[in-house]
């Protein structure tokens, strides 16, 4: 009881300290993401894009010349622990706004939060299509590509290479993986393409063997697979183990393939195509100066959530120079519509849903790396504005 | 049909072998722990794990995959005499041991899997497979790395029920398991024979961890995977008893195998599930009877 | 006339009022400063303190350990959220999480009551896996994401009408709620359905002799421990907005199996006294370091051993000598 006493009143204390706040006092941007977990990993991604911008703007003078200052909680891959955490944060560390959510049950959860509480979120991860279409809230944002612009650009590609080709969808038994099968597939109806039959496996599966016999039968030309993480490493494992890699390109969802698991795929991963919003290869001299910079400060090559991540803080920089203020209806209003530039390109945030609209880059994995294959332009991927919240 | 039964059917069968034995491989620790000391070891994924972690650590200083199958059980089996002296035996015995040592083990689990990821970072690895290649027989694909795992795994089972149950040494284990006091008054120094069991099952998860990482990689929370279908087979093979456990992982991934063909696979796991409580209740004791009672 | 049982019982009760009003007083300071986070936590363990309440009901009293509790707790938090998204009454969500835990605990208690001790650990975990998969499955139900959208509630209590929203008012309604379920076990417990309920726990082969079915009394615990899980979880999308497939995940029902260890196994009120420490330290290490799950296993091996009873252990002799002065 008494240090729940003790607690109080040193909240109170803070919260007359606050109130009398400065211009000068830092502006806080709260992290709320999986550091502990299966998606450690990419939470890893996310701490460094935002950790090594946020060292950049800060030694450039800051945000209308206020520091920023990260705030971080391990949201564990559970909405139940990020909803927790970001009303900490928006509560008691009273943070300007709130980024880093992974999973995309975190992402609505929080959003939820953050609309209740009149605070805005970005998330740079999160790629579920509902959070900018049927379930999207004015105050959620999205920095980063959806799975409808990277299945878009994946289609465009395997049109022109792979036209009519015979193809296999493997995917994880649980919605998202559904979803973003049945995405692909339309898309690859229109160019027609065949399908050559399609399987979901359980989540976690430890043995993709048991329907490979299914995919030798099929004899496809196109292996579309929308599994991730430590799912994908089994089963492109298995696939070579099989002998399965030969006569066949394997296709994916963006988050198949990442720099968590790429070394440990190894060379199964070769010849691995897929539609993505970065790869570390994209040859333009503002992405070539960020990857120097993330592997020094850092010791590993960003990846789509680093650069993502990375490319937040200029966006929050930019929105609240234009708003000239940090208050949540003019950030939001800054926020719409704002175009800023980012490793990966000019970014646009479409003002009717939150997406943001970027190049999408087909790329193809040679030698261990993402080289870029294809490029489909903004307005082409992005797809409807489907939002009707606002 | 005939291209049915090639190309679906066959290699369905045949990998499913090759699951089974490697459930069978992680099963078999736990069950000989349970059978003995009547501990359900919680932590016994994680053990796996860490056999799994010490295989790719040892390799990437190059001890070559051979020299591994015998380097990790050897580095796991004084871990495991300590556990069990210095935590399990601490609160062996409490009123309620099955609860308390699976409450024990449980909390130890969460350490060592946390600990994992303290040293060696979230992100997956995989070590090269040792055998690469394959022969086809009769147009079924045959991986030669999961041949070796299957025979190699068979005769590792076939070698520790040979221990337990015609070697001296197992038949004071199985003395011990029956009736502590009787075998202690006899002269078998059932501390250590616990500590010993104990270990010996430890160093059983870390072998499934060394032959089984090349295929299903290695990462902190890969002890998660096998559990709950390890408990399953020990529980419907009967607790405790090394042939009780052959029998019911092959059934039970032969189940699964063959079940995922005809519905969504994610319900093949219910179904295994379905299997294991309609066994509790017609024959609470699984296929075979405890180890040191049959 | 009282018995060593009833006098534990009444330590408790005592333990559980200090517990109360430490609430109240806490519920007081955190209004008069305008809190909102604090109140909001303590009303999450409050809730989660009751899924701990219904694990103990197994554990501490009948001797059966739950490892899939967040079974009846994640369904009545779906159930809940499912019809205030429907139907915003509260009334009626608690009642639908009531029936949802009564025929639920009917069914699972049927399945799982055939086996007892480790087999009953192992099938509990199993049935809330299967039930957490379909549920991850489930497109209706939001499927991986969960359901947002449980709107903010007014519910009338006769005489007051508290909002979801006000932090004090929400913490205030849960206290009532959990309080009202913690009387009702701890009076079932010190009937002879409770004193029969430890005599299966300590010795469940003679209890037939006595002339009682033990299956019948093993299915009210469970019915029971089904429906007090059910209706914590109930107000878990009141407080939330919304409910996701982890509330099932085993990491759930692990933390309760903890909380119940932590406070003092078979006290009822160290459930929640439990929950609360336990919230606290959860929240403390987990933004001091990312591996928390170290500490608190470190933790909670460390109650096992040293501490068998929990802190209420610690807490309940002196509380007995206390009543034991007041009732020579």
């Amino acid at each position: 009881m008494q240090s729940v006493l003790k607690t109080l009143s040193v909240l109170l204390f803070a919260g007359t300290l606050s109130t009398s706040a400065l211009a000068a006092d830092p502006i806080k941007i709260g992290v709320v993401t999986p550091l502990s977990g299966t998606y450690a990993g990419i939470g890893q991604q996310v701490r460094w894009g935002l950790e090594l911008a946020t060292k950049e703007v800060n030694a450039a003078g800051g945000v209308m010349g206020r520091q920023i200052e990260l705030i971080f909680e391990d949201e564990e891959a559970n909405p139940s622990v990020a909803v927790q955490k970001a009303e900490k944060l928006f509560q008691v560390s009273k943070v300007d706004f709130l980024t880093g959510t992974v999973n995309s049950g975190s992402t609505l959860a929080v959003g939820q939060l953050a609309e209740r509480s009149g605070k805005l979120i970005a998330t740079t991860v999160s790629f579920a299509d509902s959070i900018t279409a049927d379930k999207c809230s004015p105050n959620v944002f999205r920095v980063n590509a959806r799975a409808g612009q990277q299945s878009a650009a994946l289609a465009a590609w395997m049109s022109k290479e792979k036209p009519k080709a015979k193809v296999f969808y493997l995917g994880p038994d649980y919605e998202m993986g559904r979803s973003t099968v049945a995405a692909f597939k339309s898309n690859v109806d229109r160019v027609g393409g065949e399908s050559a039959g399609e399987v979901f496996a359980p989540l976690d599966s430890k043995d993709y063997t048991q329907y490979f016999g299914q995919l030798r039968a099929a004899r496809p030309q196109v292996l579309y697979t929308s599994v991730a993480g430590n799912d994908t490493v089994r089963l492109f494992t298995q696939l070579q183990e099989f002998g399965l890699l030969a006569n066949m390109t394997v296709l994916g969802a963006s988050g198949t393939v990442t720099a968590q698991n790429i070394s440990a795929i190894g060379k199964a991963a070769e010849g691995f195509v897929t539609g993505v919003g970065y790869s570390a290869e994209v040859a333009s001299p503002e992405n070539k100066k960020f990857v120097e910079a993330f592997r020094a400060a850092t010791k590993s090559d960003p990846d789509l959530y680093g650069a993502d991540s990375y490319g937040l803080i200029y966006a929050y920089k930019a929105a609240v120079e234009k708003a000239q203020s940090t208050e949540t209806d003019k950030l939001r209003e800054a926020l719409r519509g704002l175009k800023w530039s980012t490793p990966q390109g000019e970014k646009t945030i479409r003002a009717g849903d939150h997406q943001a609209e970027q190049v999408m880059y087909v790329v193809r994995v040679k030698d261990g790396k993402f080289g870029v294959v294809a490029e489909v332009s903004g307005p082409d991927a992005i797809g409807a504005d489907t939002c009707t919240r606002f | 049909m005939l291209e049915y039964i090639q190309f679906v059917l066959a290699p369905q069968v045949v990998t499913g072998l090759a699951l089974g034995v490697a459930v069978i491989l992680v099963a078999l620790g736990l069950t000989i722990i349970f059978g003995l000391l009547d501990v359900i070891n919680m932590s016994h994924g994680e053990f796996y794990a860490m056999g799994a972690f010490i295989a790719l650590a040892l390799g990437q200083v190059g001890l070559p995959f051979w020299a591994l199958l015998i380097a990790v059980p050897l580095l796991m089996l004084p871990i495991g005499y300590v556990v069990e002296r210095g935590l399990i035996q601490r609160v062996f015995n409490s009123p309620d041991r099955h609860v308390t040592t699976l409450l024990l083990t449980f909390g130890f689990g969460l350490v060592l899997e946390d600990g994992l990821r303290l040293i060696f970072g979230p992100n997956p690895h995989r070590p090269e497979t040792p055998i690469p290649g394959a022969i086809e027989i009769l147009g079924t694909y045959l991986p030669l790395y999961r041949l070796f795992m299957v025979g190699f795994g068979g005769l590792l089972i076939l070698a520790t029920a040979l221990i337990v149950y015609r070697t001296r040494l197992g038949a004071m284990v199985r003395a011990a398991a029956f009736d502590r006091n009787m075998a202690a008054s006899l002269g078998v120094p059932v501390e250590k024979v616990y500590a010993g069991a104990f270990a010996f099952g430890v160093a059983l998860a870390g072998i499934a961890g060394v032959l089984l990482a090349p295929i299903y990689s290695v990462f902190p929370t890969m002890g998660r995977d096998f559990i709950l279908l390890a408990f399953t087979v020990i529980i419907v093979g009967g607790m405790g008893s090394i042939g009780g456990a052959t029998i019911a992982g092959l059934f039970l991934t032969q189940v699964q195998a063959i079940s995922s063909l005809y519905i969504s696979p994610v319900w093949a796991d219910p179904i295994v599930f379905a299997i294991m409580v309609i066994m509790l209740v017609v024959r609470p004791r699984g296929l075979k009877g405890r180890l040191g009672h049959a | 006339m009282h018995d060593a049982l009833t006098l534990d019982a009444r330590a408790n009760h005592w333990l559980a009022l200090a517990l109360g009003l430490a609430c109240i007083g806490t519920a007081c300071i955190g209004y008069a400063i305008g809190d909102t986070f604090y109140l909001r936590l303590a009303t999450e363990a409050l809730i989660f303190g009751g899924l701990a309440l219904a694990v103990d009901i197994l554990l501490g009293y009948t001797g059966l350990l739950s490892l899939g509790q967040a079974l009846y707790f994640g369904l009545g938090a779906y159930v809940s959220a499912v019809t205030l998204i429907a139907f915003p009454s509260f009334w009626t969500a608690m009642g639908a999480a009531l029936a949802t835990g009564l025929f639920g605990g009917l069914i699972g208690g049927l399945i799982a009551n055939r086996v007892r001790g480790v087999y009953f650990a192992l099938i509990t975990f199993g049935m809330a896996q299967v039930a957490a998969k379909a549920i991850y499955n489930t497109r209706s139900l939001g499927a991986s994401d969960g359901l947002i959208g449980v709107p903010v509630l007014d519910v009338n209590l006769g005489i007051v009408t508290v909002s979801t929203a006000s932090p004090v008012g929400f913490f205030l309604l849960a206290l009532g709620v959990v309080t009202l379920l913690y009387a009702l076990c701890s009076y079932l417990m010190d009937t002879p359905f409770g004193r029969l309920l430890i005599a299966i726990r300590t010795n469940e082969a003679r209890v037939p002799f006595l002339g009682f079915r033990t299956t019948t009394l093993r299915l009210g615990s469970f019915v029971l421990a089904s429906c007090v899980a059910s209706l914590s979880g109930a107000l878990y999308p009141m407080l939330r907005g919304f409910v996701s497939p982890e509330l099932l995940f085993f990491s759930t029902s692990g933390n309760a199996v903890i909380t119940v260890i932590l406070g003092g196994v078979g006290t009822l009120v160290g459930a929640l006294y439990g929950s609360i420490i336990f919230t606290i330290v959860k929240s403390v290490i987990g933004s001091w370091t990312e591996h928390h799950l170290i500490v608190i296993g470190i933790l909670f091996m460390a109650v096992v051993i040293f501490l068998p009873k929990g802190l209420m252990g610690l807490a309940q002799p002196l509380m007995r000598r206390m009543v034991h002065r007041g009732k020579p």
